[in-house]
């Protein structure tokens, strides 16, 4: 039995605790948001929110994470369905074309923000290490600003 | 013997055609004559009003638009949902949405991509026989850049036939003729009487109605929608984390499934050494072979099924390939053109001669080469099939085929002993495909599976690495190109030999019930059997070159490499010529007017001629392709270390007349990031018959970090729209080989350009090859 609190919510589940941390998510608890790409923490489509650290869950046994506070991209918005203000700016700037990768680059950005209210370019290239294979960097480092901004006004 | 593919359809050849039309008349015009096509007649299902095959409306004014062609990224279902909404006369908001549909209705077909024949272009009796054979086999995809270009029509015809028979239940409601009422804003409105009625009041009615003959169009100065860039209507779920991937599908009972394929295709299974320990590790139900020639465990977790596939200790049976490396795949290449018998696509003029007669300083002959390649979508290869104990079987895919999800299904339950009496099939979105998902082979291992543990669903998944260096590939390819340039610098003669394995020889052997020899492959000669520059004489042969290995389509398949060698040959040709690549490309395309505005804008665009740092340069390439023109110009850093990075791309793109801009620039984008990665990183390499290559760790991509700046610019157009999904792949190569040799004088002529370099996490650095001695 591992214990998490996953998007405000204390979970217990009965787990091999050496079981990866995104397929916990995905197949016990039916979180779906965080994806499986690689398995070796390259592409980063399984990012989740590790006590606030962007972390590739798919490496991440989830008997190392116990009572960790875990937010997935479905955690993300308002209670009301309200979207955060990275969410909102992927939307603004049309950034997904398949989506798949997407997640885990919300994901990221939300912590980046966090640490990093208004990042440079440059900062964007050291932080953002995710892998999109339909090629919407241009657009993600768009709505990485533009959700910067958002969230300055806010 | 007649070929019965091009492109990613069959291609009804003259005789293969003539002989369906004598088919039909002598026994089946009365059959085909009752087949569908159209798909306008309306009926009701429940509380939903379907209007036609396209268009269902609810009593809440809610619209649900059929739209059967696969959303891979691309837009497609925001694209002809826009048409339907311009001619139903709504807004595009919120009440819209899409669904692809699980019947195989015949107006679904993709009979577009197989004749080639523009719907709104289409008559006589070919087209007529063509659209019933094809619709009644369930031909449905998509690919080939031709979404758009084969559904616009339809479905701009279904959108004003749906609205044409709500006036008509309108006028019959109210008593009042037709022409006294007009459409708005999801109402028709009597002006006289004041009277209106919303399309959910009028569906059930309309939907009962015979349809329009010939619906009237709405005239392009009345368009609201087509032409003005719209969200595109699968973002908000896709950013809310939705399950929307067939990667996502949770069904009740649903097992999951992991494989492992041969690491050198076309090995057998000869034993499973430790098949009893693997079996009784948790959680796993099963362990078998599929076709012999692979092995899948069972579990309730896919997580507990791939532990156990990794601890799998498979002997398989040696093969022709086992000592096969990259070495001796580049060794075969190049012998192929020593070939005494290669295919001749094109013989116009005397191309061969007129170079050998050529003086040597006018004449140019250069070989260049491209690896095999993997498709590296992001959401892993999978698919979930349920065979139930009735017989029925239905499957939830995100694949780019309907066809071969049903042929698939078929076929792997038929393995197993079982012949589904329906197979049901659900296409999700798909998390990226470029032509791979248009593949049956997941489909039928997973139905195999489901045969077998009939009444659960499975769910297969293949590990990344068995999606990287274990599944299907790109063609290699390699070309000696030979040019005879006149007084005045231009080519007088044109020379093309590809070597390349055959790519619909190897689609069709997987997946169409008959397989074309491999000779004269019009997929490996894309690029070059419509070459854009006009040169008098001019010869393009190709030499299928066998291996082991699985090819597949690949977006942009012949382009992807074709146009890397002709557009950098063109610049060798340039600097021969001692002329400025983008002058001498607008003095041979001096006649083609809608080529030139294409360069010319790429080149404004790009400041061409304007002065640059040491060490950077501008290439610039241009193609035509899915009846697109478009060009780019790339702006290249080299360092002193050798380090490249590509600084700036800026692209233009005729596409003729473009439903969504912005769908059109993010695909552009996308494409060009996509033949980055293509031109400066991606390499397959082969040992002992198998793939190196197995995870994103040794198979680098792209990140953001080498992301270049994109400009993209879509020209104005009263054409029909033509294809764009591929054809901002195809010049980036060329472009970028171009730029490095104006930035360092080196003119690289195998794919990728650099080599890559790890330089931390998650990070690395592309450098050119040391210079050969």
């Amino acid at each position: 039995m591992v214990s998490l609190i996953v998007n405000g919510s204390r979970m217990d589940i009965e787990t091999d605790v050496d079981k990866p941390l995104l397929w916990v998510l995905r197949e016990n608890l039916g979180l779906l948001g965080p994806k499986y790409g690689c398995g070796i923490a390259q592409c980063g489509a399984c990012r989740v929110l590790i006590n606030g650290e962007a972390t590739p869950s798919c490496v991440t046994p989830v008997g190392s994470v116990a009572g960790a506070s875990v937010v997935t991209v479905e955690g993300l918005s308002q209670p009301n369905g309200t979207l955060s203000a990275v969410q909102q700016a992927w939307i603004d700037e049309q950034v997904p074309q398949c989506g798949f990768c997407q997640p885990g680059f919300v994901i990221a950005t939300t912590a980046l923000l966090k640490a990093t209210p208004r990042p440079t370019d440059a900062e964007i290239d050291e932080a953002i290490t995710n892998i999109c294979r339909c090629g919407t960097y241009p657009r993600i480092r768009r709505a990485i600003h533009r959700a910067a901004a958002l969230l300055a006004e806010r | 013997m007649p070929r019965f593919l091009s492109r990613r359809g069959f291609l009804l050849t003259g005789a293969a055609l003539g002989g369906t039309v004598l088919v039909a008349a002598v026994g089946g015009v009365g059959y085909l004559a009752s087949v569908d096509v159209d798909g306008l007649d309306g009926h009701l299902d429940g509380e939903r009003a379907v209007l036609n095959a396209f268009v269902v409306i609810h009593p809440d004014n809610r619209v649900v638009v059929n739209v059967p062609k696969t959303e891979m990224g691309q837009g497609i279902h925001t694209g002809l949902a826009m048409v339907v909404a311009e001619e139903l006369d709504i807004p595009f908001d919120d009440r819209i949405s899409v669904v692809f549909p699980t019947e195989a209705h015949p107006a679904y077909s993709t009979w577009f991509n197989v004749l080639q024949i523009r719907p709104e272009e289409a008559s006589g009796p070919a087209v007529w026989v063509g659209r019933r054979v094809l619709g009644q086999l369930g031909f449905i995809a998509t690919g080939a850049s031709g979404s758009t270009m084969g559904m616009w029509h339809p479905m701009r015809v279904a959108g004003a036939s749906a609205r044409h028979m709500l006036l008509a239940a309108a006028a019959a409601r109210l008593n009042v003729p037709a022409m006294e009422l007009a459409t708005g804003d999801g109402f028709v409105r009597h002006a006289a009487s004041g009277r209106r009625l919303s399309y959910g009041e009028l569906a059930h009615e309309a939907a009962l109605l015979p349809p329009p003959d010939h619906p009237a169009l709405k005239p392009t100065s009345e368009w609201r929608i087509i032409g003005r860039s719209q969200p595109r209507v699968d973002i908000p779920a896709k950013i809310r984390g939705e399950p929307v991937f067939g990667m996502d599908v949770t069904l009740p009972h649903m097992i999951y499934a992991a494989i492992r394929h041969a690491p050198v295709f076309g090995a057998q299974v000869a034993r499973i050494a430790n098949e009893a320990a693997v079996r009784s590790q948790p959680g796993i139900t099963d362990v078998t072979v599929i076709d012999g020639r692979k092995v899948a465990v069972v579990a309730g977790s896919w997580w507990q099924a791939e532990q156990a596939a990794r601890l799998l200790e498979i002997d398989w049976t040696s093969t022709d390939a086992d000592s096969v490396s990259s070495a001796e795949m580049s060794a075969r290449l190049r012998s192929a053109f020593e070939s005494t018998t290669p295919y001749e696509h094109i013989n116009d003029g005397n191309a061969a001669s007129v170079i050998a007669d050529a003086v040597t300083s006018a004449v140019i002959e250069a070989d260049y080469t491209v690896p095999f390649l993997p498709h590296a979508c992001m959401e892993p290869i999978n698919a979930t099939v349920l065979v139930r104990d009735d017989g029925t079987a239905e499957a939830w895919v995100s694949s780019q085929s309907p066809m071969a999800v049903r042929r698939g299904a078929a076929r792997g339950a038929g393995l197993a002993g079982v012949e589904p009496i329906s197979v049901t099939c659900n296409i999700t979105m798909n998390g990226g495909a470029f032509g791979r998902r248009s593949d049956q082979d997941v489909v039928t291992e997973a139905a195999f599976l489901a045969a077998r543990h009939r009444g659960r669903p499975v769910k297969l998944i293949w590990s990344r690495e068995e999606d990287i260096g274990r599944g299907l590939f790109r063609s290699h390819a390699a070309a000696r190109l030979r040019a005879a340039l006149g007084p005045d610098g231009l080519p007088v003669a044109y020379d093309a030999l590809v070597a390349a394995q055959s790519i619909t020889q190897g689609i069709a052997s997987r997946n169409l019930p008959f397989t074309p020899g491999p000779d004269g492959d019009r997929l490996s000669v894309e690029g070059l059997d419509k070459l854009h520059y006009p040169i008098p004489n001019r010869r393009v042969r190709s030499q299928h070159v066998p291996s082991h290995m699985p090819i597949h389509f690949w977006r942009s398949n012949g382009f992807s490499f074709n146009t890397f060698f002709t557009e950098s040959f063109i610049d060798e040709c340039a600097q021969r010529a001692g002329a400025d690549p983008l002058t001498y490309r607008r003095a041979l395309l001096r006649d083609k007017p809608r080529h030139l505005a294409v360069m010319n804008r790429v080149a404004e665009m790009a400041g061409w001629g304007t002065a640059l740092r040491p060490g950077q340069g501008r290439g610039i390439a241009i193609e035509e392709c899915y009846r697109s023109v478009v060009a780019q110009v790339a702006e290249v850093t080299v360092a002193a270390n050798g380090e490249v990075r590509v600084n700036r791309i800026v692209c233009a793109i005729d596409a003729g007349l473009v439903i969504n801009p912005d769908a059109v620039v993010a695909q552009m984008e996308g494409g060009i990031s996509f033949g980055l990665t293509t031109a400066l990183i991606s390499a397959i390499t082969l040992d002992a018959g198998a793939v190196v290559e197995s995870n994103f760790h040794d198979f680098p991509m792209q990140r953001i970090a080498d992301a270049p700046e994109i400009e993209v610019s879509i020209m104005e157009s009263t054409e029909p729209p033509s294809g764009v999904g591929e054809p901002g792949v195809v010049p980036v190569a060329g472009a970028i080989a171009n730029a490095i040799h104006a930035a360092t004088g080196r003119r690289i002529r195998s794919l990728p350009l650099a080599v890559t370099e790890t330089i931390g996490e998650r990070r690395t650095r592309t450098v050119l090859p040391p210079v050969a001695t």
